[in-house]
């Protein structure tokens, strides 16, 4: 897949740059090391949640119950922690299987029984909403018992420390230099279309630069969160997964076009319930991400995090109508979003105001996708 | 003959730098039938947008006129004011409504602020009672096959009491029965002094109904002719600015043991439903191309996606490839046996439009380039470049996207994306469907050459004179059932329609007879 930088990605950064400029300027505390290094980790949530997203509406689904999916396994966690005492790990693994067998069961019901994906999902949404509200007694459930901390805890309150963070981030940095080069030398020996050299370098430069920018700043504060490493490590494995499997090839045909994918030969069931599989154990990470920034399980974790990740996905180019989209798109849609949540939570915006600019940046993003792709 | 009442003089239109038309005088007589030919590309489809008010006065450069006064249309409702009705390619209906919704959609007879259904249907019936069509108007669209939603779309636009008549590719969808009401309809507009624009590849319609022939070429009008005067030849000479001597070059080679064989087929669409395909029985030996001729709606389609695993509920039968069983329920399974299906729709079967020409390819075989998982894009490259240049695919390179290929060179890619696979039998639908005649031969060649390497071809055609002219074999389904077998040397047009019609049944003959007689004033084309 050539991935070419085209004017609306511009447009994105343009209006990313925009956006921090003007909570910068309204509040200088937006560009400290410690409200970055909380930006980056919810951005970090909001961005795992998306990339999975991604998997589902590449081949053309949607799957609106990832919010409340989000709190019921988060929820599940917190309580055999904090209830049934069950150390962390097991916890974790344990709703990462009930993630991918529940979201596999989603999976099927929508492909074999031909129900859209909208319906099945929207019902999922208010299924594991009551069930979360069910697991926790609408009580408030925290991820680690009283005065100690476990590793569901430290998935949001982990940092790595400073020399670490940097020799982390250098060594990843560097790899992607190189690995950018080979795959270039290997690509042009083999004639296969290649970004333009000055793209190519726009992109890796300001990819490389925020990431090494970021860790000295976050260095400032307690050290690089061990959330975004996460981040990077599914965007990473996201990537590949789209990218260099025929798995992500099938996904793309099969949202491009799903009957000349089935008259392919591609097993277009299997590989859908399979990216639901795939959204389950995201959710479930997510979960387990999103409740441990929160402290605990309450009802209102995860409460419509299926729109900010369907939003992401949007403003990062993603079509609804599935076969478009990238991984880095998605993230600098995401970025989008967590900075704007950030800035106004800085700010104080009133939470009412809150949704009207989270809602109005949405439908802004999508005209100018619309205009631009006519063009 | 009449004066032009309409003229386009002097159009050129360009799209950023590239030029579409450059330079197209183009005139109409009242009851004339004008045909308008060129390959794709030529420049036709922007010609009727330009007629038809689709691109606004301002856009382009040149002059329309209409009764001799410069005519400047801003939209579509200009054009429609001045009498030019458009019907297009693409069927512009709305599924769910009724044929008389359909063809009053956006004007509809009202009563106050209310729409008048009773006045709605009664004037969609007499509309469709004046041209002779029999259509329940308040069935809804969807329950009518292409062809009749063809013929619903051009009394539509015949509505409004239009001077102007432009069809673009009207019988694309359409089989010879339905072909021929047509063009009786058309010749019935011309005695009523409409003036038709007639877009056609077929140019044994062509000859058939038109009165001039205006051929385009890379955005010009390279000439007008007397359709009495002229011949097929010249007429592909200048389409092509070169002359194809042998349009159907088909080689026979010898053909060798059976590759392909089904013994007793029925077949229903769906567990429940009707026997579709009855007692279908036939074989191809490798080397041999056998030809699947019959009308629209005989079963010819449903019989290559059941053979491909991708249609129907079979309930009886079998099929064998290379002498093993090849009952494929998907099509992975009939693609292991051994069998690629060329579909006749490319956009909406074939492609993933959004993709590179790589990725479509390589799409049924990525696996086998990834042996750990991660897709080795030198083992994919090595395997495709062979393709892409064995079938000459007209394109900047592999990574160019599906879309922006033309529709020789789009089916080309379809072709490539089913040979990959090494197949030993090829099912071809309507493999020339809307693709220019530089390509169509192509494919015959491309036929040729799977033949020679010994494979066996299945190859389903609308077009008699490609059925006659590239099959070894023709066989004949009428209503699901086979109801003819041709040798090449046998096969004559006249019996190929009989069979397709359904020999001896009732009301057959006459229509036969009708049939026959309009095909024996079409020059066809493999004679030439």
């Amino acid at each position: 897949m050539p991935s070419r930088l085209s004017a609306r990605d511009f447009s994105i950064v343009i209006a990313l740059v925009v956006i921090a400029a003007f909570f910068a300027l309204r509040s200088p505390a937006f560009l400290g090391p410690r409200n970055l290094t909380m930006l980056v980790i919810e951005l970090s949530i909001t961005a795992v949640l998306a990339l999975g997203m991604l998997l589902v509406i590449i081949p053309g689904e949607i799957d609106l119950s990832v919010g409340s999916g989000v709190g019921l396994l988060g929820g599940i966690a917190s309580v055999l922690v904090f209830e049934r005492q069950w150390p962390a790990p097991p916890a974790m693994a344990a709703v990462a299987i009930v993630g991918v067998l529940v979201w596999l069961a989603m999976g099927a019901l929508i492909v074999k029984q031909r129900v859209p994906s909208f319906i099945i999902t929207l019902g999922g949404l208010l299924v594991f909403k009551g069930l979360h509200w069910l697991v926790i007694r609408n009580a408030t459930v925290p991820v680690a018992p009283g005065g100690t901390t476990n590793l569901f805890a430290l998935l949001t309150t982990y940092y790595l420390p400073p020399a670490y963070g940097l020799v982390l981030v250098t060594a990843v940095v560097a790899a992607l230099v190189i690995a950018q080069i080979r795959t270039r030398h290997r690509r042009e020996a083999l004639g296969v279309r290649v970004d333009e050299r000055e793209m190519a370098q726009l992109k890796l430069l300001t990819v490389g630069q925020g990431m090494l920018l970021f860790v000295l700043v976050a260095n400032r504060y307690r050290g690089l969160p061990l959330t975004a490493v996460i981040l990077g490590t599914v965007a990473w494995a996201v990537t590949v997964l789209l990218r260099d499997t025929p798995f992500g090839r099938h996904l793309y045909a099969i949202g491009g076009n799903q009957e000349a994918a089935i008259l392919s030969g591609i097993a277009v069931d299997r590989t859908v319930i399979t990216a639901f599989g795939a959204m389950g154990a995201i959710v479930a990470l997510t979960g387990l991400l999103q409740t441990a920034y929160a402290g605990s399980s309450t009802t209102t974790v995860g409460s419509l995090m299926e729109l900010d990740a369907v939003a992401a996905c949007v403003i990062g180019g993603t079509s609804l109508k599935g076969g478009r989209g990238t991984v880095l798109g998605v993230m600098f849609g995401a970025l989008i979003m967590a900075t704007l949540l950030n800035g106004m939570t800085l700010l104080a915006v009133s939470p009412e105001l809150k949704f009207i600019a989270r809602g109005v940046v949405l439908a802004l993003a999508v005209w100018m996708d619309v205009r631009m792709g006519r063009t | 003959m009449s004066a032009p009442f309409f003229c386009a003089t002097g159009i050129v239109k360009r799209f950023g730098g590239v030029v579409a038309l450059d330079g197209v005088t183009f005139d109409l007589r009242a009851g004339e039938i004008h045909a308008l030919c060129g390959e794709n590309g030529a420049g036709k489809s922007t010609l009727i947008k330009v007629i038809g008010g689709v691109y606004a006065a301002d856009t382009f450069e040149g002059v329309l006129s209409v009764d001799g006064a410069p005519a400047r249309f801003r939209s579509v409702r200009d054009a429609e004011r001045a009498g030019i009705a458009v019907v297009h390619q693409e069927l512009a209906l709305v599924d769910g409504m009724t044929v008389a919704e359909n063809v009053f959609l956006g004007d509809e007879p009202r009563r106050g602020a209310l729409v008048d259904w009773d006045r709605m249907f009664r004037e969609a019936s007499q509309l469709f009672a004046h041209f002779r069509i029999d259509v329940d108007v308040q069935a809804p669209i969807s329950a009518l096959g292409v062809g009749r939603k063809q013929l619903v779309e051009i009394v539509r636009a015949l509505r409004r009491k239009s001077r102007v008549l432009v069809l673009d590719e009207p019988t694309a969808a359409l089989a010879d029965h339905e072909v021929t009401a047509l063009l009786d309809i058309l010749r019935d507009l011309r005695r009523s002094g409409v003036a038709c624009v007639y877009i056609s590849h077929k140019l044994d319609e062509v000859f058939a109904i038109a009165d001039r022939i205006t051929v385009l070429r890379d955005g010009r009008s390279v000439a007008t002719l007397d359709a009495k005067a002229t011949s097929v030849p010249e007429v592909i000479r200048h389409m092509v600015g070169r002359e194809i001597r042998e349009f159907f070059p088909r080689r026979p080679t010898a053909a060798g043991k059976a590759l392909l064989r089904v013994e007793g087929l029925d077949v229903a669409a769906d567990a429940k439903g009707p026997v579709v395909l009855h007692d279908v029985s036939f074989e191809v030996r490798a080397g041999e191309v056998v030809g699947i001729g019959g009308l629209m709606g005989a079963g010819r389609t449903e019989l290559a996606m059941h053979l491909f695993g991708a249609w129907g509920h079979r309930r009886r039968g079998a099929v064998f490839v290379e002498g093993r069983p090849a009952d494929a329920r998907t099509p992975r399974a009939a693609m292991l046996a051994g069998m690629v299906l060329i579909s006749e729709d490319r956009k909406r079967y074939g492609l993933v439009l959004d993709q590179s020409i790589a990725f479509n390819l390589s799409l049924s075989i990525v696996e086998r380039f990834a042996p750990h998982l991660l897709i080795d894009e030198a083992q994919e490259r090595r395997a495709v470049t062979p393709l892409f240049e064995s079938l000459r695919i007209k394109a900047r390179d592999l990574d160019t996207r599906a879309r922006a290929l033309s529709g020789g060179n789009q089916q080309k890619v379809v072709l490539g994306k089913g040979l990959i696979l090494e197949p030993k039998v090829v099912l071809l639908d309507e493999p020339t469907r809307g693709i220019d005649v530089a390509a169509k031969v192509e494919v015959y060649e491309l036929v040729n050459r799977l033949t020679e390497e010994g494979k066996a071809v299945v190859l389903i055609s609308s077009e008699l004179p490609e059925l006659m002219g590239m099959s070894d074999r023709i066989l004949v389904l009428h209503e699901g059932a086979l109801t003819g077998a041709f040798e090449r040397s046998s096969a004559t047009p006249e019996k190929i329609l009989a069979a397709a019609m359904g020999q001896g049944r009732s009301r057959a003959g006459d229509r036969e007879a009708a049939l026959a007689a309009a095909l024996s004033e079409t020059p066809s084309l493999h004679e030439n």
